[in-house]
């Protein structure tokens, strides 16, 4: 039997070549004490080359290691969504962990570690990799968010992020113990295949609905949401910007890949409580948000909306709302690691500086950085011509295709609600008088990055056909 | 009645018995040790479906790993004297959750009753050479992810636990 | 011997881990019942490994334990972390956690 052939290690670059990095980079900090900043330019050159080697690997998808993951196309796809989010991440991190005096190697390590599990979540052909890559990306997560450990929100917050996970993760492992029982096999390819016949079997359908608890949790959706809003709030802030993109993002990638790739599941009964569980959330999600007073929690609860208008489009599970849910992840990671960028910006110690009237009058000594906050405000909030609102447009017409215009009405109202409290950030900083300024001076590196999502949003707002087409022909399998 | 039926209900029982102990005990010690009782029904349930290997990990990591860490961690964040005796209450909405999981887990597999009745005491193969050739052929990947994962765990309880080294 | 039995022992033990976790207020009792739900979750692998003849289920409760060795170190961790920090492991006591 062979065992690996040249062309699995070749395919799997991206993954390879992240995973040394991040060994590297944990080399480096061990060898050179109290110098986290070479593991932070160990992590990014580690980053950055995985990124172009997933670039060169854009086409068709190609299983490799004896089928227990894809590589390429849908795969390549999903890791520059969650290698972006982690190249934005460890930019913003350092000199935000500078200032917080949390400045440590350790840190970089695990938010690579983390990308490549995710990239093994989008990857997953076989049952035993989603869990595996979940559990890789889920437990460098659990110590990212409690990173400040001196400090008690942070503390609880990893509690409570690490409890409610291992309670998903039991969730995950019994829904593939059941489908395994009935189908016989993990491997996703060869289930697809049976699909038709299992799905007469209530054991696998049971299997499948601990399967949609479980992923519900890791994208924070209504009503596994209760983690949310306390691990945004009290994990830096520059691990929030990286848990609500890549993280999601990856959950997402794995429960597309899951259940519409290879479950066909429009028109089963696991379409209708997915949609059920997308309007719970884009209701729950943007009525919360209105009531929040800190920035990063008004932020979680946005998160929890977003879930509910890419969920639409799994529910709808149309090729409209595949390559909707795909746009979306693209633009909402930008977006949001964008306004948690320049949410970290303003905070100070302690948690101070991170209410919505910390921001009044902020355009008044920060022109610059006012602007980019109102285009991810704008552009969350969905408001033409800027990427989120073409990725609502996606999903809400899959929706529409798929005989559901109920949520797709959902999703507009809730939207509509979503404006007020996207713009009273905007109205804070332009039209109200107040002290509000960075906490102290932006690296050129950090405020680039924040710039380049900035370009990103309108770019893809403008021309988001570059993108929808990338995505086509990647559920035949 | 078949020695076969009797001990696998013996280790039922056992499982049965410990595991509710540990959720209803007010004692964290105690739920600590009938947890242990747990792990020995499970491992002798393990033996039964003649999953030699298995089993013997499931002692070693298990009661050997997993339960000394959660001694530990008990002894370290427990005044010994002043156990936790915080009574437990149950919402009304898990409760509900539990019960239709439940309810839908045991009417589900009533239902699907065509399983394959193989049972594995046809004869006693081992499993660990198999399961060796999986884990550097066709598992080579997972195992390897098994291993950053722990790599991951021991840097990641390093970084959260230690002691302060010095001012950062 | 069926294999019903083994499920439904395996069900059972997983509800029981459910009801810990939901109503147990002390982290590490929680934590000891995501234990058990795992335990179960193994149980069933393994029988239908054994009654499916096919060993892949066993694979699985291979990684499953590898993992929650993992999962243990790291949450040991954090709950001492959060002792350290507060002098309690009771969710109850811990204000922001409302679950």
């Amino acid at each position: 039997m062979i065992v690996i052939r040249l062309e699995d290690l070749l395919y799997s670059a991206p993954l390879l070549v992240l995973t040394s990095s991040g060994l590297l980079a944990l080399i480096a900090e061990a060898a050179g004490r109290d110098k986290p900043v070479i593991s932070y330019y160990t992590s990014l050159i580690g980053v950055i080359t995985s990124l172009i080697l997933t670039f060169l690997n854009l086409g068709a998808g190609v299983p490799v290691f004896n089928n227990m993951i894809l590589q390429g196309g849908y795969a390549a796809y999903c890791n520059l969504i969650f290698l972006s989010s982690a190249l934005l991440s460890i930019v913003l991190s350092r000199s935000y962990l500078e200032r917080m005096q949390y400045h440590r190697g350790e840190f970089y390590v695990l938010i690579v570690f983390a990308t490549a599990g995710m990239m093994l979540m989008a990857a997953a052909l076989d049952l035993t990799i989603v869990f595996l890559g979940i559990e890789l990306m889920s437990i460098c997560l659990y110590v990212l968010a409690g990173f400040m450990r001196k400090k008690e929100l942070a503390n609880e917050a990893a509690l409570k992020y690490f409890l409610l996970g291992a309670f998903a993760t039991g969730f995950l492992l019994y829904g593939i113990a059941l489908i395994y029982g009935t189908s016989g096999t993990t491997n996703l390819v060869v289930i697809s295949r049976s699909f038709a016949q299992l799905s007469g079997n209530s054991l696998f359908l049971i299997g499948c609905g601990m399967l949609i608890v479980a992923f519900s949790f890791k994208i924070a959706a209504v009503p596994f949401h209760m983690w949310a809003p306390d691990v945004y709030e009290g994990a830096p802030t520059t691990v929030t910007a990286f848990m609500s993109t890549g993280a999601k993002a990856a959950a997402f990638a794995t429960f597309v890949a899951v259940f519409v790739r290879v479950f066909d599941i429009p028109g089963t009964a696991l379409s209708s409580v997915l949609a059920l569980i997308a309007a719970a959330s884009m209701i729950v999600g943007n009525v919360t948000a209105i009531a929040q007073n800190n920035v990063k929690r008004m932020l979680a609860y946005s998160s929890i909306a977003h879930t509910g208008y890419m969920l639409s489009g799994i529910a709808a599970g149309n090729a409209e709302g595949e390559q909707g849910i795909l746009f979306y992840l693209v633009a909402y990671t930008f977006m949001n690691i964008g306004a948690f960028g320049i949410v970290s910006w303003v905070e100070q110690q302690e948690d101070r500086k991170l209410k919505f009237d910390d921001y009044a009058g902020f355009s008044a000594r920060q022109p610059a950085v006012a602007v980019l906050m109102s285009v991810f405000m704008f552009s969350l909030a969905g408001i033409p011509p800027f990427a989120g609102f073409f990725g609502k447009y996606y999903v809400f017409l899959a929706a529409v295709k798929a005989d559901m215009t109920w949520l797709a009405i959902i999703g507009v109202m809730t939207s509509l609600v979503s404006v007020y409290y996207y713009l009273r950030l905007v109205v804070l900083m332009y039209f109200c008088e107040g002290e509000s300024d960075v906490a102290a001076k932006v690296p050129l590196a950090a405020i680039s990055a924040v710039t380049l999502a900035a370009v990103l949003v309108i770019l893809l707002g403008i021309y988001p056909s570059l993108l929808v087409d990338m995505t086509k022909g990647f559920f035949k399998i | 009645m078949d020695l076969y039926i009797i001990v696998f209900y013996l280790f039922a029982l056992i499982t049965l018995a410990s595991a509710a102990i540990v959720v209803i005990s007010k004692n964290i010690v105690y739920s600590a040790f009938a947890l242990l009782f747990t792990f020995f029904g499970v491992a002798g349930l393990y033996v039964l479906l003649m999953a030699d290997f298995i089993a013997v990990t499931q002692l070693l990591i298990y009661v050997g790993g997993i339960l000394v860490l959660l001694l530990f961690g008990v002894m370290l964040t427990t005044k010994v004297i002043r156990v936790d005796m915080r009574t437990a209450t149950v919402r009304t909405f898990p409760a509900v959750v539990i019960v239709a999981a439940l309810a839908g887990t045991l009417i589900g597999i009533f239902w699907s009753t065509d399983w394959p009745q193989s049972p594995a005491s046809d004869g006693f193969e081992r499993t660990i050479p198999q399961i060796g050739e999986m884990l550097l052929t066709s598992y080579l990947l997972p195992f390897e992810i098994a291993s950053v994962v722990l790599l991951v765990a021991l840097i990641g309880a390093a970084m959260i636990a230690r002691r302060e080294r010095k001012a950062l | 011997m069926d294999i019903q039995p083994y499920l439904l022992l395996s069900a059972i033990t997983f509800v029981i881990g459910v009801v810990g976790v939901l109503a147990r207020r002390n982290a590490i009792i929680v934590f000891m019942s995501i234990e058990l739900m795992l335990n179960s979750v193994n149980l069933s692998l393994v029988a239908f490994s054994a009654f499916l003849g096919d060993v892949t289920g066993q694979m699985l409760v291979f990684f499953v334990m590898t993992v929650a060795a993992a999962e243990a170190a790291v949450g040991l961790a954090i709950i001492i972390a959060l002792f350290r920090n507060k002098q309690t492991v009771n969710i109850d006591d811990i204000n922001i956690l409302k679950w």
